[in-house]
């Protein structure tokens, strides 16, 4: 069986900085988002615990092929990427139809892994697409994940209650940052990577057009504008009197 | 367990340029660099001198990511309340091939290090090396992260307090007494602001020193340099001299007064400190270098301890992009006699004396003595701004004759020591 | 006009809703309630049109089902604008919703205003470091909006009626429903907040932040991992992107390295105390009172003082 892991290459948003209320992202690395390298542990666990073949698949620029490395070394076994410099901030919709089509590609599917979000633009959307557009069953939120036989076991954890959930395959499941630790992979894991098989598609490949005008236009992504004092302050005591002054404290 | 022709243990400079070098000559390089990128921690004041070193490297340089060229050099001598500028402008200066350049070390690594991948070389980041692999008194490799890894030769290139060096046996554990420290902050500030300020056209960029009261007259100095969209500021400062004040001075709270001086504020306003950075400097000088060869080791860079500490400046990152250059050509030769021996990698050591960084490191010789002397932190730039005062003083009285003025504060005893300080300083 | 249809599987976001849509400029609102007639009734007593739907093919652990619902009744009443509330049930539905109608959605949203024809959001974006405004052009919309957003309507008279709809039979099978259990803080709520971070030595120490909240007249609260990962809070105490937006009117911030995700969450504070061992932390950028001390000897000489 299959497992294919859908993982997004994001700016290092340690890496992004501020300027005149502005992100910039010149030099900043590109990385696989955080909560998508969970979604591959939780992959690379069944895999160690069972038989399975897990792939991670990617929609994006070139640079891909450098940054899914990583996940090549964190223990999945091929790639699969669909790569076009139009694929570059593309949006929600455009990417789960790539992703579907590419899906689609790949033989014996018995489950699709997303993050909850993805690490830039973390709308939770993508996975639940694609669960529509393959007719898959889902289940978003998982905190735990277990396979037994055609069915897996999710623990769905929702604000006020956690649901365990028995659902069919071929599924989606949309895992949670909590599910694991993500392994971090070791220098001789890291130089096999590069030898690991990769699929390298491009857009026409996949049969998926970007329609001319966007569904989501972004009027402006600005830092809020935070005024703080900044007051540094030696001592508890002098910190009470600052606090008493401002009359947040002993009202 | 994996084999490889050359393990280089750090992706700085001296890595970097020995990687590069290696893996032209297609052999098989491993770089381990404990940080998340080249260059993410790699603290460096901010001016590199591209001459002595553009040789070593014909195709780096014309794509190379460096900052501005600079056209403009000045030195301030601050006092308590007062400071003297002198500002040096040279045709030399603004003739190509440009002798100096601001650099961002964040920037340049990455990019050096892309190239060093293009040749073939593999680097690994977050990858700490914490053991070099002894055998019957030969390095043959190096554990990371619970990775055994083995090579016919280790290239140590992890900077000052080389791990790597240590446990090899070629450097002993440090001092803390025996280093400086750096601290440097990134101010950002629009190109055209930067090239009102600092009077530049174009790429032109500013290198200013500065001493005295920036480092409460210890040894050591301030810098500032304009790089494309932002200013590198730091102090540079003795540890031992710092502990010696009683209470001990806090270095940070020098760059913070360094930065609210007049004449600095007015260069930084309305900048925003965009990196912080602290970093040991190896006090330098001939005498502290550590042993550069053992049987399947090299040492470069400031692990080998090549980084020149003069006081108000650093000089160090031609030293590190030569001295791995070098370790690669040692190696190269080694290979070729299939002999790693310390003896066999000692062709190193010659290959260095007879390039620039070794000379240099000799004509600086006495260097870290002559500037320890505090008279040149303390007095000078307290007298000199006070001559100065007088001479722009304007009383509603007459006003005194100059020479009478400067003689009030130069007593011949004075003199004469002056002469001697400046001999000293003369041979640097 | 738009037609606005709105859906959440809880009573008192779907009635935030309500005012939501009022907000941007609905006449009538068109409600879904599926298998919840004190919902429907509820929404109704508000105002809404609600259509409701019975049908027990359908479990709201099963969301390609709930999702199929909403598109089949959002093709019969000709709803463009769909508003939905942005908690995980509600992410969850979006998507496949999203993909059923070919519609533009988007998800966290913190605000929406109208705009001539167009009805711009607001949400945070790059991990919380910014916020970005953005509307949606495609002919369909969906839009979840963040709970506490908007408050409840007021009274209006509106009406239930029945609607069927066909789902596929489940591939999701519901085995057990765990209720977390007892915390029922409302951190969002509190007027002081002293949130705890990972520079917090052991579970041990936290009776001394309970007494320091309660001499506050506040909460405690936590970064992520003091819940998540060592479970010593409940995720009910959660600051931050994946958790809570708060804006106490003081927020005392210890042993929280300060990365975005967190300060998302408490940005909006008025007064804002950093106390980090470290000097530099990320977390002092954004202090009105900035102390550099262990957060355990700063807990015990509080308590002691206040
Ligand atoms: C404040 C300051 C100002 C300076 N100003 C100047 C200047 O203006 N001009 C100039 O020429 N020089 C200057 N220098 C000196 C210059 O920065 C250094 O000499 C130069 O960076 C040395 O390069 P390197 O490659 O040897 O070491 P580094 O750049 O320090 O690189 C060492 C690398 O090894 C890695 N490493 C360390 N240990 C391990 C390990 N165990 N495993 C794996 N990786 C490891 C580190 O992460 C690092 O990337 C300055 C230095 C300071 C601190
Ligand atoms: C998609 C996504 C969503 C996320 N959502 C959230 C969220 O909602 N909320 C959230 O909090 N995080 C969230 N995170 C995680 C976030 O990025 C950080 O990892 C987290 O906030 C770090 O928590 P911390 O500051 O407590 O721990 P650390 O980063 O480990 O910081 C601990 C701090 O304590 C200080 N310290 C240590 N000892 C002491 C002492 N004795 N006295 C005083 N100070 C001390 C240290 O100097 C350090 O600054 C999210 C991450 C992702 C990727
Ligand atoms: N371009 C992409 N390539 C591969 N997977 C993606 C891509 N974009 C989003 N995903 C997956 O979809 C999840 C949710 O993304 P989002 O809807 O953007 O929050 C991510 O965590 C990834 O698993």
């Amino acid at each position: 069986m299959n497992i294919v892991v859908a993982m997004k290459q994001v700016p290092d948003l340690q890496q992004v900085r501020i300027r005149n209320r502005e992100p910039v992202f010149t030099d900043v690395p590109l990385v696989l988002g955080n909560i998508d390298k969970n979604a591959l542990e939780a992959a690379v666990a069944i895999k160690e615990s069972g038989d399975a073949n897990v792939i991670a698949l990617s929609a994006g620029n070139e640079d891909v092929e450098d940054t899914i490395k990583e996940a090549l070394a964190a223990g999945a076994d091929e790639a699969f990427l669909v790569l076009d410099d139009k694929l570059n901030g593309a949006e929600s919709g455009v990417v789960a139809q790539v992703l579907a089509a590419a899906v689609k590609k790949i033989d014996d599917v018995g489950l699709i892994l997303f993050g909850e979000g993805s690490g830039d633009n973390y709308s939770g959307q993508v996975g639940s697409r694609v669960a529509e557009l393959l007719g898959l069953p889902q289940v978003a939120y998982a905190s735990a994940l277990e396979l037994k036989g055609d069915k897996a076991l999710v623990t769905r954890s929702l604000e006020d209650c956690t649901e365990i959930v028995e659902v069919t395959l071929p599924a989606v499941v949309t895992v949670l940052s909590d599910i694991n630790e993500a392994r971090i992979p070791s220098v001789t894991q890291i130089l096999k990577a590069g030898k690991k098989p990769k699929e390298v598609l491009e857009l026409d490949e996949v049969g998926v057009k970007i329609p001319p005008a966007a569904s989501v236009v972004t009027v402006s992504n600005l830092a809020p504008e935070t005024e703080r004092k900044r007051i540094v302050v030696k001592s508890v005591a002098e910190l009470i009197q600052s606090l008493t002054t401002e009359g947040v404290i002993g009202r | 367990m994996e084999k490889f022709d050359v393990i280089i243990v750090g992706g700085g400079l001296a890595g970097l340029a020995a990687a590069y070098t290696l893996a032209q000559q297609e052999l098989e390089v491993l770089v381990l660099e404990k940080g998340d990128y080249p260059g993410a921690k790699n603290v460096t004041g901010g001016r590199i001198y591209v001459s002595p070193v553009r040789d070593l490297f014909p195709d780096l340089w014309a794509k190379a990511p460096l900052e501005r060229f600079i056209a403009h050099e000045g030195v301030t001598m601050m006092a308590k309340e007062r400071s003297v500028s002198i500002a040096y402008h040279g045709q030399e200066l603004l003739e190509e091939p440009y002798q100096s350049y601001s650099i961002l070390r964040a920037k340049f690594d990455r990019w050096f290090a892309k190239q060093a991948e293009r040749k073939g070389a593999m680097l690994v980041t977050k990858s700490r090396v914490d053991e070099v692999i002894i055998e019957d008194g030969k390095v043959c490799g190096v554990w990371a992260g619970g990775d055994e890894l083995r090579a016919d030769v280790v290239i140590a290139c992890d900077g000052v307090l080389s791990l790597t060096a240590e446990k090899a046996g070629l450097r002993k554990p440090g001092n803390p007494h025996d280093f400086a420290v750096g601290f440097k902050e990134v101010i950002e500030l629009p190109a055209e602001t930067i090239e009102n300020r600092f009077n530049l056209t174009d790429n032109e960029g500013a290198a200013h020193m500065f001493m005295g009261e920036v480092t409460r007259g210890k040894f050591g100095g301030g810098f500032l340099y304009t790089n494309k969209e932002s200013l590198s500021l730091g102090i540079v400062v003795g540890i031992k001299d710092l502990m010696e004040d009683q209470p001990a001075i806090e270095a940070p709270v020098l760059l913070d007064e360094f930065k609210q001086r007049p004449e600095i504020a007015a260069l930084i306003r309305g900048g925003e400190t965009v990196e912080y950075s602290a970093h040991v400097i190896p006090e330098g000088g001939l005498n502290a270098l550590t042993k550069l060869t053992g049987n399947g080791i090299v040492v470069a860079g400031d692990a080998a301890g090549f980084s020149m500490n003069i006081g108000v400046t650093v000089r160090g990152m031609e030293y590190a992009l030569a001295s791995g250059y070098y370790a690669a050509q040692a190696v190269l030769k080694a290979r070729e006699a299939e002999d790693y021996s310390a003896g066999s990698l000692a062709v190193y050591e010659q290959l260095l004396k007879d390039s620039f960084v070794m000379k240099d490191f000799n004509s600086f010789r006495n260097a870290p003595e002559a500037l320890e002397n505090p008279r040149l932190f303390t007095h000078y730039p307290e007298l000199l701004g006070n001559v100065m005062r007088d001479m722009y003083h304007m009383p509603a009285g007459p006003k005194d004759r100059l020479y009478p003025t400067v003689m009030k504060y130069m007593k011949f005893n004075d003199l004469l020591k002056m002469f001697g300080d400046f001999r000293k300083v003369k041979k640097i | 006009m738009a037609t606005f249809m709105i859906y959440s599987s809880k009573e008192k976001q779907a009635l935030e809703l309500i005012t939501a849509a009022k907000s941007v400029g609905a006449a009538a609102v068109k409600a879904v309630c599926i298998n919840d007639e004190a919902q429907a009734n509820a929404l109704a007593a508000a105002g809404a049109e609600v259509l409701l739907i019975n049908n027990d093919a359908i479990s709201l652990a099963d969301v390609a089902a709930v999702a199929s619902a909403l598109g089949q009744v959002a093709a019969q009443l000709g709803a463009d604008t769909i508003l939905l509330s942005s908690d995980r049930r509600g992410k969850e539905a979006a998507g496949r919703l999203a993909a059923i109608l070919d519609a533009g959605c988007l998800t966290d949203i913190s605000a929406i205003k109208a705009n001539g024809d167009k009805i711009e959001c607001q949400r945070n974006a790059l991990g919380g470091a910014t916020v970005a405004t953005q509307y949606i052009a495609s002919d369909k919309k969906i839009i979840a909006i963040r709970p506490k957003t908007f408050d409840a309507p007021g009274a209006g008279s509106g009406s239930v009626n029945a609607m069927t709809v066909d789902v596929k039979a489940s591939a999701v099978k519901l085995i057990e429903t765990k209720t977390r259990g007892g915390d029922s803080v409302d951190i969002e709520a509190a007027e002081a907040l002293v949130v705890v971070g990972q520079g917090l030595n052991s579970k041990d120490d936290l009776p001394a932040v309970e007494a320091l909240a309660k001499k506050l007249g506040g909460e405690v609260a936590c970064s992520k991992p003091v819940a998540t990962d060592k479970k010593w809070l409940s995720e009910e105490r959660i600051v931050g992107l994946s958790g809570k937006k708060c804006k106490p009117e003081l927020a005392i911030i210890l042993g929280i390295s300060g990365q975005v995700q967190f300060t998302v969450g408490i940005r909006d504070a008025k007064v804002i105390v950093a106390v980090n061992s470290d000097e530099n932390a990320t977390i002092n950028g954004m202090a009105d009172y900035i102390l550099t001390a262990d957060m355990h000897d700063v807990i015990k000489e509080m308590n002691s003082s206040l």
